[in-house]
């Protein structure tokens, strides 16, 4: 049965969907807990991409190809999760702001996080303050985390951080910034909880905001 | 002196009179300069030199003219919603800035999505003579006086991906190695027809480009660079330079490439452009590579330009004049195109401060 759990967690490393689905469809088989298969094989083996990445091991393609692999077990595992009534490690609201059509890094970011065992909302491209505001009032997530690419369309990431003050919903949720311009200086100027670099550091700086919440 | 012997002598690391310009806008900044600058001209303005009359790169003094044969030049065809000759989808998505509302033209339909696809597909044929008629007029009118650049950006990985699709692509570099080569190969064909044609009609240097760095590492690994994209570079370059050897080559990506700075010198890159400082630390390139090889761009598009003072300006071009551009070795501008949300004072703090600033720079 282990030799299961090491098998899905080689796969997602690797990034083959087809195995990770063969061997999680087995592992279920065998009666390994939903928790079990979830935590010790693809949160850890994602965990591990995360690392290899911030190492330089790693680059875009094959942490791409390893989320990809473990949303396809994720998804055979989510009724199972469901039922045992496992918690996700919060729920996440992601997008690429208004006039912004840039997905890469708004994508890989919510791939990381679910792979991190978060729930993801994820609002696509060109999202207004406006719909931010609606999908936080709506899903009452813990972190809200933005993207941009250029510095023309950043400026949404402060409409937003007004819009949620305006709608008394600031203090509910944290507020974490991304992308190619963003820096740790622009967030703290924009009022945002946090910034990361990289989808893997997203990881780590989301489990941050959730444990102070 | 002349605009085309100041980009000669900087590029054979010697210092001109002053340093070499070349800056290019958004269309929407270049209909804003042109109301500041009296200048007539209705055409949507194609930052990659499509299409140009080139009034406003002459008014204000720069170096270089560029003109461009190739994929690029499907960015900002200016309708809403479009679909480019080589099938691929684009769509308009609006911004907002202080100084009025534009338009980014972005890519969102991928003919070559589906494996299938890709055996039978056609790509344009980069040998119609029509092609060719801005550059032989550029070429004609403008040589004597300026350095002539031909563009063939997005020469290989980056049309690839549209054609693709970018995640499936980038995916393909791991999964499907044989799918890759073959998507990699329409572009690399059509531009390197492109490009060795625009060699033979006399440009003075050949711009390649593909953006694999992201803001603090490669986005693909050096080894899959080195993989897909080396032996393709290597063979275009040498290639140009069987045509004519005296034939520059300059090679764009946006982010950090250290890693293949080495490769890229070594298959025969002149010059390196954009060199975004927020992502590789000029004055260390200048160290390392600054014997072997010449820098195009480095004012920062990310922070400075639209963020910064007019004194901010000034003092980084100061700084890239004593470190990237001590002995030649530089053109200097924008490492993109100048976007709506640039502040009048800077854009003319920074053609002041290059066309102003004479070598030797104290």
């Amino acid at each position: 049965m282990e030799s299961l759990i090491k098998e899905i967690h080689t796969a997602v490393m690797e990034g083959q969907s087809d195995v990770v689905q063969e061997k999680v469809r087995a592992a279920m088989a065998a009666g390994l807990p939903a928790s079990t298969i979830l935590n010790e094989g693809m949160i850890a083996a994602m965990g591990e991409v995360g690392c290899l990445f911030e190492e330089g091991e790693y680059f875009v393609p094959e942490m791409l190809i390893s989320a990809r692999a473990m949303q396809a077990g994720l998804a055979l595992l989510k009724p199972a999760l469901k039922e045992a009534d496992v918690k996700s490690a919060g729920k996440v609201i992601v997008g690429t702001v208004k006039g912004d059509l840039h997905d890469i890094g708004k994508n890989l970011v919510a791939m990381m996080l679910e792979g991190a065992g978060f729930e993801i909302v994820d609002l696509g491209t060109d999202v207004t303050p406006e719909m931010f505001v609606a999908a936080v009032r709506e899903n009452s997530p813990q972190i809200l985390a933005m993207s941009a690419l250029l510095t023309t369309t950043m400026s949404s990431m402060v409409a937003t951080v007004e819009a949620l003050k305006a709608a008394g919903l600031r203090e509910q949720v944290k507020v974490m910034i991304g992308g190619a311009p963003v820096t740790e200086d622009y967030a703290r100027q924009i009022g945002a909880d946090g910034f990361s670099t990289d989808a893997s550091r997203a990881v780590s700086l989301a489990k941050s905001l959730v444990s102070a919440a | 002196m002349k605009p085309r012997d100041r980009v000669l002598m900087a590029l054979n690391h010697e210092e001109p009179d002053r340093c070499p310009m070349q800056v290019s806008f958004t269309p929407e900044f270049a209909s804003r300069l042109r109301k500041e600058m009296n200048l007539g001209g209705e055409k949507l303005h194609n930052p990659h030199g499509g299409g140009n009359t080139y009034e406003l790169e002459r008014a204000l003094g720069e170096d270089l003219l560029l003109t461009s044969v190739g994929w690029a030049n499907s960015y900002y065809q200016g309708a809403k919603n479009y679909v480019d000759e080589w099938g691929i989808g684009w769509k308009s998505a609006e911004y907002t800035t202080p100084f009025g509302v534009g338009a980014y033209t972005e890519i969102c339909g991928h003919p070559l999505a589906d494996d299938s696809a890709i055996a039978g597909y056609k790509a344009p044929d980069p040998n119609r003579p029509e092609l060719y008629a801005e550059a032989d007029w550029v070429l004609r009118t403008f040589k004597d006086e300026y350095f002539i650049v031909g563009v063939t950006v997005t020469t290989i990985f980056e049309t690839a991906w549209a054609l693709r699709g970018y995640e499936r692509m980038l995916s393909d570099f791991a999964l499907k190695p044989e799918i890759a080569e073959q998507l990699l190969d329409i572009p690399y064909q059509y531009h390197l027809t492109a490009a060795k044609k625009l060699t033979e009609m006399g440009v003075d240097m050949i711009w390649l480009g593909d953006d694999v760095g992201a803001q603090n590492a490669m986005l693909i690994s050096p080894k899959m660079w080195r993989r897909f994209f080396k032996p393709r570079m290597a063979d275009f370059i040498a290639e140009l330079k069987a045509i004519n050897p005296q034939v520059k080559v300059a090679y764009h990506s946006d982010g950090n490439i250290y890693p293949i700075i080495p490769d890229l010198i070594e298959i025969g890159l002149d010059v390196l452009n954009p060199i975004q400082p927020a992502s590789m630390d000029p004055a260390r390139l200048k160290q390392e590579y600054g014997d072997k090889l010449c820098f195009w761009g480095s004012i920062d598009e990310q922070h400075t330009l639209p963020f910064g003072s007019p004194a901010d300006v000034q003092d980084e071009i100061l700084t890239r004049l004593k470190t990237l551009g001590k002995n030649g070795g530089l053109i200097l501008g924008p490492t993109h195109h100048v976007q709506l949300d640039t502040p009048m004072e800077n854009f003319w703090a920074m053609v002041k401060g290059i066309t102003q600033t004479p070598y030797p720079v104290a």
